[in-house]
């Protein structure tokens, strides 16, 4: 039913877990082979060629982010996965997990070739139990087939991987506050400056990348960036995109496609289209900080510079889809709730300023609201984004923005007539 | 030095400032919250924005998180930044109650005048606020969550800065909690700071609450007159009480913070049995009459007995205006005999310090920048408590400490502990000046002392820091003898010792080669001094041997007594003469670096109206005068009897001009300079009387030293302090314990000369094994024990009874 | 300390803690076992973990108190997490909390009476198509309807009386 070509989900078979043997045999570890015969520079720059761009929601061109690293500092150095996945309308990194973690594995031997790091820490969210298993599991095949350990594959490269499992709150995805948890302190964001690759873990250079960024790398190894930048339909654009799709579809499930693909081909042809026929309205393209976009965005192509365009993001690529009896204001309402809720209470814009936009959003949504409102909410949005301390409050502003931008009227329908015109 | 311009204006600062401090270098100051000199930034609050236009940072920045860079055009007032402010203080305060005008911070808020500076004047948020259950936080600190606004200054404070270990940041998001794991007592010595860290009225002053709005409270700088290290205060006081203290701000030497014995050891100016009406023979007089009687009666001494038969005892907590005037006295008299301390091991290392000290000379300031810091008998906590706090700063910054003393010295960082017994302290020091180890026969010793001589010649910046009661005048002459040795082109190496008040260094200063206490109590008992003039000194508990200085004292035929406490002086003075408590005057102290600094008068004395007692204001009995407001400074009562300004400024003025090495006095302000004496053959009288124990027979040498609280005469006096006060307690080293058949945690009995008492047993692996140590606890059975000496004890389980 | 984490357990612990050059990373691992073993974290919990892992009390309480799948309250034998965040929302996750709360006869951060379930909201439980979502334990169930639910809860039930 997808007739794009699967790199990540190559494997996939559904309620199943890959094995060693099972990776091996689709080419499995090959890329780790070629890799360490390589120099790690040469690594790093066939990263940068490939364009790929890191998909835990920032979109930094990975190999850039590991060229800056200081690969040759003595002493400890770190690679940390992050496999927090708490945004919601994203779940990619548990299919991935829970499908071929043998993937994730082999590009961390890569990554951490390259970047020489000399120890791994995979991040796992609270819920993400039977991922953690999975990892684990994979970690122990892996190093008993001598793809991890000491002296890997006869190279004298040594790495050892460890998994953390959290225990809950969203920021831990912010990669200094993932760090600040790594270290069982409390897991408030650091300043930047210091990046992480300067003093990140324990002090250490530190390079943090999302699940699916290090899963692809393997692949990139193996077939060329030539290749990895063919897979995607835009000329700018590189790689296959998972989109896990949620919201008012008839599908609602996690596929591999092509960056650059249609919305209006996920939506319908892989979402099936909106539940009981009714129309599409808007969706968040890439998580819960993405702001919306609407019908007359159905034909944009899903990479990063056409959404930035029209003043979107693609984030993580979690696409949720509202149809057109979704009141707008009470979605936003909904998602600055999760943002305000899982503040970590460090900073003003955030703390208390989440909360703020919150009621406003309450209150209108139950008519209470006025014209002034608006204007409150439009100075909040402004005063919120880009002055907090992470990107935390930022990105709750994404959805608050499209909404003032894309449903005025319906937020004026609200106030006119006294109470939710959904209702 | 970046040049960079504010607000149009250049202005050039040290490299590494940020920008919120180069705007205030020239005046401009930005509202702001979490930022602070002494925290550092963290970038939390977001109130401190600024138009950042032109140079290598550009956009609406947090102005403390940007180091100043040459080619920044910055600006506070455009329009973008002064809304982010504004809506900053909105959010601030969405959660935070309306209750200002039940609010004990009121009037000294920074919220207050931040959202006033920010531009909020205006609810607009009407949703629910966050609530929270407060604690019990023991009984300096009140705890009112609600008004919290989550600046983190607290924790920093606390945590951070003072090295606390029982406060934390809990919970996230709209409910962040700043407090106690549980409810208790907060165990730092500097938990106080909290109060004046705050910005709203999360932490107030416990024992102020409720007692004055502080728009009404007067005010005025004054010097912390706790211990020698001289912190900068602002006492505040209103119906003729003392009601509060909090810390004022010296860079040289406190900084930011006192600890908890300068801010809440004032009760001895409200003292209820504080002697406030001046007595002759034991009838009340006027002061002028006691004033006439003791001039008269000392004059009738004098022309029986010859000048010489009368001796003045100054003290370490009188001012150098009144010390020296009392020095003026005996000189009337024809006197050479007087003291400025009665204790005499406190009294000879302080004049060793002010004839040693030169340019060995460093602040507290210094010590925070120290990259080694070696205690040699100093135990900062119990003898100046912001020391330890400074050491904390240089450990935070890197550097290394080393504590060589026999007793478990705590200090809130990470330290080495060598604890050698109390008598190869002095060797220590003579091995660190001659590089000779001979006399150290111990077999760890020796390497340990090797190791601290090449890390001294190694560091840039090491300080030696001792303590006048373990040192003694010999050892704190070894000290610098040792700091000397080591003084090259690389290794700026200095000395610090800690006095027994806050103007030892100016007793010291005025008498470096007179006579010493000890040498007077012969002469009472030998009838060669037959009168004594106590100025804010007690000889009956202060003196080294007291059980040895009061039977001398009985031989007196005179007895004259200028104090504000209630000490046996006073009590038993043939001639009384109430003086002024530091906050109720102005004068000047000189701290234990020398340093020469003044306080102003902060509140008039009188009766306190609360210990008038209920229904007794409005007094029903109309009277002209304030009842208890005859005490004067005790320089003015002095300069009375001996004719001299009633002005203090004329009166320094004609000091100064008596005594040239004084001429500071002629502008002395809260943060002047240093003070130093010349050597002058003060050394070869010291002698060291502490170490003469014998340890025959079932005897335990037992050490005596001071507590935190307790020991100090007037924090002693105060009742907050009450609480952390120990009970009476033997420490000893778990071998010892073990041959003595004690146990941790039991109680025993100590038997000395001066009496038998029960104390509690804790036993520490971190003090010299063969000694027992026990603090001096005025008001108990350890009262007579005077910290800085060593006698015989016995000491037996309860149940072997 | 016995009944908050079994022996062998605890000298794990203790064995990672002596070799570990940040004891303190070992904070939140700490935690969840003991809620493994006991269903929260009492304050004797807090006490062991300082104790094994020789870092402060608050310290521990610091990082506890900020997780929101630390329990520093009593709970039920299992926590009911019920997702409402927007995905799960869109999907009806008001009409699954209103059918718990009305079978268990409890609000929102209650325990039924019969000391089974707590009843918590969550975030995003990465569960978002399969929503709307809930999370028992260590399980994910949804996509949920109140036929679904009633099973759920009758199979724990059954678990927990059996
Ligand atoms: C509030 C917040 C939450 C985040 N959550 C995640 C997450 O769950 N997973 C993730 O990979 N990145 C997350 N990020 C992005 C990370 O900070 C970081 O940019 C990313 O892990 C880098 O990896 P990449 O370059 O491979 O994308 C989050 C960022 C913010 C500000
Ligand atoms: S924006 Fe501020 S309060 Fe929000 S998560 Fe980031 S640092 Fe914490
Ligand atoms: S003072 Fe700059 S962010 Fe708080």
């Amino acid at each position: 039913m997808n007739d794009y070509p699967q790199v990540l989900f190559k494997n996939r078979l559904p309620g199943e877990t890959v094995t060693l043997r099972s990776y091996e045999k689709t080419g499995g570890y090959q890329g780790l082979r070629k890799a360490l015969k390589m120099s790690p520079n040469e690594i790093c720059e066939l990263v940068k060629d490939s364009g790929l761009r890191g998909r835990g929601g920032a979109g930094f061109p990975t190999g850039i982010k590991w060229s800056f690293f200081p690969s040759k500092a003595p002493g400890e150095k770190y690679l940390v996965c992050n496999g927090d996945e708490m945004e919601p309308g994203t779940y990619k990194d548990r299919q991935l997990l829970r499908a071929d973690p043998h993937q994730l594995i082999e590009g961390m031997v890569i990554a951490s070739y390259a970047l020489q790091a000399t120890a791994g820490y995979i991040f796992l969210r609270y819920a993400y139990e039977e991922c953690a298993q999975n990892v684990e599991r994979a970690i122990a095949e892996a190093k008993a087939a001598g793809y991890l350990g000491e002296n890997i594959l006869g190279s004298g490269f040594a790495l050892s991987l460890h998994v953390h499992r959290s225990a809950g709150r969203y920021i831990l995805g912010e990669e200094t506050a993932l760090l600040n948890g790594l270290e069982g302190k409390r897991p408030n964001p650091r300043a930047k400056p210091p990046f992480p690759a300067q003093r990140g873990l324990f002090g250490k250079p530190t390079n943090v990348n999302n699940v699916e960024t290090l899963a692809n790398v393997s692949h990139i190894i193996n077939h060329g960036p030539v290749w990895f930048q063919e897979l995607a339909l835009t000329i700018e654009g590189s790689g296959t995109k998972l989109f896990g799709l949620s919201g008012h579809l008839n599908r609602t499930t996690c596929f591999e496609l092509p960056l650059g693909i249609p919305l209006r081909e996920v939506v319908e042809t892989y979402g099936g289209g909106i539940r009981q026929g009714r129309a599409f309205k808007a969706c968040l393209p890439g998580g819960a900080s993405t702001p919306y976009l609407t019908a007359e965005h159905l034909d944009l192509p899903m990479d990063f510079n056409p959404l930035e365009e029209v003043g979107s993001r693609i984030g993580t690529a979690g696409v949720t889809v509202f149809d057109e009896t979704t009141c707008m204001v009470a979605v936003t309402r909904n998602l600055v709730q999760f943002f305000a809720r899982e503040s970590c209470g460090f900073c003003t814009p955030c703390r208390d300023g989440l909360p703020m936009v919150s009621w406003l959003l309450d209150k209108i949504e139950h008519g209470l609201g006025n014209h002034d409102d608006l204007c409150l909410l439009a100075k909040q949005v402004q005063n919120i984004t880009g002055r907090s301390f992470c990107a935390l409050a930022e990105g709750a502003m994404g959805p608050v923005e499209s909404l003032l931008r894309l449903f005025e009227q319906e937020l004026k329908d609200h106030i006119q007539k006294g109470q939710c015109p959904f209702l | 030095m970046p040049t960079l311009v504010i607000d149009n204006r250049e202005v050039t600062v040290p490299e590494g400032m940020n920008v919120l401090d180069a705007a205030k270098a020239i005046d401009i100051v930005v509202p702001h919250f979490c930022y602070h000199e002494a925290l550092g930034a963290i970038g939390s609050c977001r109130l401190c924005a600024m138009q950042f236009l032109e140079g290598p940072v550009q956009g609406v920045k947090m102005a403390c998180m940007v180091p100043a860079q040459d080619g920044m055009v910055v600006s506070t007032s455009a329009a973008e930044a002064v809304e982010l402010r504004e809506h900053v203080i909105e959010w601030l305060m969405t959660n935070h109650p309306h209750d200002c005008p039940v609010c004990d911070e009121g009037g000294e808020c920074l919220l207050q005048d931040m959202t006033i500076a920010g531009g909020h004047y205006l609810r607009r948020y009407r949703g629910k606020k966050a609530t929270y259950t407060n604690q019990y936080l023991g009984p300096f600190i009140e705890q009112e969550m609600n008004r919290c606004i989550t600046c983190y200054r607290c924790s920093r404070t606390y945590r951070d800065y003072c090295g606390g270990r029982d406060f934390g940041v809990f919970g996230s998001r709209n409910r962040v909690f700043f407090g106690r794991y549980k409810d208790g007592q907060l165990e730092s010595p500097f938990s106080g700071n909290l109060v004046d860290i705050c910005p709203t009225g999360v932490f107030t002053d416990k024992p102020f609450r409720f007692k004055s709005r502080i728009w009404d409270l007067q005010e005025a700088p004054s010097i912390c007159p706790q211990c020698s290290l001289g912190c900068s205060t602002i006492p505040g006081g209103r119906f003729r009480e003392l009601q509060r203290i909090r810390s004022g701000i010296n860079q040289t030497t406190n900084g930011f913070f006192i600890c908890d014995r300068g801010r809440f050891g004032y009760g001895h100016v409200n003292h209820p049995e504080r002697p406030r009406d001046p007595r002759v023979d034991g009838l009340p007089v006027t002061m002028e009459e006691a004033i006439t009687a003791a001039r008269n009666r000392v004059d009738a001494l004098a022309a029986k007995y010859g000048g010489a038969s009368i001796a003045f005892l100054g003290s370490p907590r009188a001012s150098l205006e009144g010390n020296l005037l009392l020095q003026a006295w005996a000189g009337r008299v024809g006197s050479s005999q007087s003291v400025f301390d009665a204790h005499q091991g406190r009294d000879h290392a302080a004049r060793s310090l002010a004839a040693n000290l030169a340019s060995l000379a460093r602040s507290l300031s210094d010590v925070r920048q120290s990259d080694l810091i070696i205690l040699i008998g100093a135990d900062p906590l119990a003898e100046g408590p912001s020391l330890a706090l400074a050491i904390r700063q240089a450990v935070r910054q890197g550097s290394e400490v080393i504590v060589i003393d026999p007793r478990p010295v705590a200090l809130p960082c990470a330290h080495q502990h060598i604890p050698l017994p109390p008598q190869l302290l002095h060797m220590v020091l003579k091995a660190l000046e001659s590089g000779q180890y001979d006399e150290l026969n111990d077999a760890q010793t020796q390497p340990a002392v090797k190791t601290l001589r090449s890390k001294i010649a190694q560091a840039k910046l090491p300080v030696l820091i001792g303590g006048a009661d373990m040192l003694g005048g010999l050892g704190v002459k070894l000290l610098c003898d040792a700091a000397k040795r080591f003084i090259s082109a690389e290794c700026n190496i200095g000395v610090m010792v800690m006095l027994s008040g806050p103007n030892s260094f100016g007793g010291a200063f005025l008498n470096i080669g007179g006579p010493d206490f000890d040498a007077l109590i012969d002469a009472f008992q030998e009838g060669r001094v037959r009168g004594l003039v106590c100025l804010e000194s007690d000889p009956f508990r202060e003196a080294q041997f007291p059980a040895k200085a009061q039977a001398a004292l009985g031989h007196l035929e005179l007895l004259i007594s200028i104090d504000c406490t209630p000490t046996l002086a006073a009590k038993r003075a043939d001639i009384f003469m109430p003086s002024r408590a530091t906050a109720e005057m102005a004068g000047s102290f000189i701290n234990n670096e020398g340093r020469l600094q003044a306080f102003h008068q902060a509140i008039e004395p009188g009766m306190p109206l609360s210990a008038l007692g209920p229904g007794k204001h409005p007094p029903r009995l109309f009277q002209s005068t304030t009842p208890g407001a005859t005490p004067q400074p005790a320089w003015q009562i002095l300069g009375q009897l001996l004719d001299r300004p009633a002005d203090l400024n004329q009166l320094r003025r004609t000091l100064a001009a008596e005594n040239p090495k004084l001429k500071a006095l002629t502008h002395v302000d809260t943060t002047a300079a240093r003070i130093c004496a010349e050597p002058n053959g003060i050394a070869a009288a010291l002698t060291h009387e502490m170490f003469s124990a014998d340890s025959s027979a079932g005897n335990v040498p037992l050490l005596i030293t001071s507590a935190f609280v307790g020991s100090h005469w007037l924090s002693h006096l105060s009742s907050p302090l009450k609480a952390l006060r120990e009970e009476p307690t033997v420490w000893l080293h778990p071998s010892l314990a073990a041959t003595l058949g004690l146990k941790h945690g039991e109680r025993a009995i100590l038997s000395t000369t001066l009496g038998r008492c029960h104390v509690r047993v804790q036993t520490s692996n971190d003090m010299a094994q063969e000694l027992a140590l026990t603090y001096q606890l005025l008001d108990s059975a350890l009262e007579g024990m005077s910290p800085g000496t060593i006698i015989n004890c016995r000491l037996t389980g309860e149940e072997g009874q | 300390m016995s009944e908050l984490l079994p022996q062998n357990q605890l000298d794990e612990f203790k064995a990672k803690a002596n070799c570990a050059d940040h004891p303190q990373e070992l904070i939140v691992d700490l935690l969840r076992a003991i809620q493994t073993e006991c269903g929260w974290v009492p304050d004797h919990g807090i006490d062991l973990v300082a104790d094994v892992l020789g870092v402060l009390p608050v310290e521990v309480e610091e990082v506890a108190t900020f997780y929101d799948k630390i329990y520093r309250y009593p709970v039920g034998k299992r926590v009911i997490h019920v997702c409402d965040s927007v995905c799960c929302w869109a999907n009806g996750s008001e009409d699954v909390l209103d059918h718990l709360q009305k079978t268990l006869g409890i609000n929102l951060g209650q325990t039924s009476a019969d000391g089974l379930f707590t009843l918590l909201p969550t975030c995003c439980l990465g569960a978002c198509g399969e929503a709307p979502a809930m999370m028992i334990g260590l399980t994910t169930y949804g996509p949920l309807t109140p036929e679904r639910i009633d099973q759920v809860l009758a199979e724990i039930r059954e678990e927990a009386g059996g």
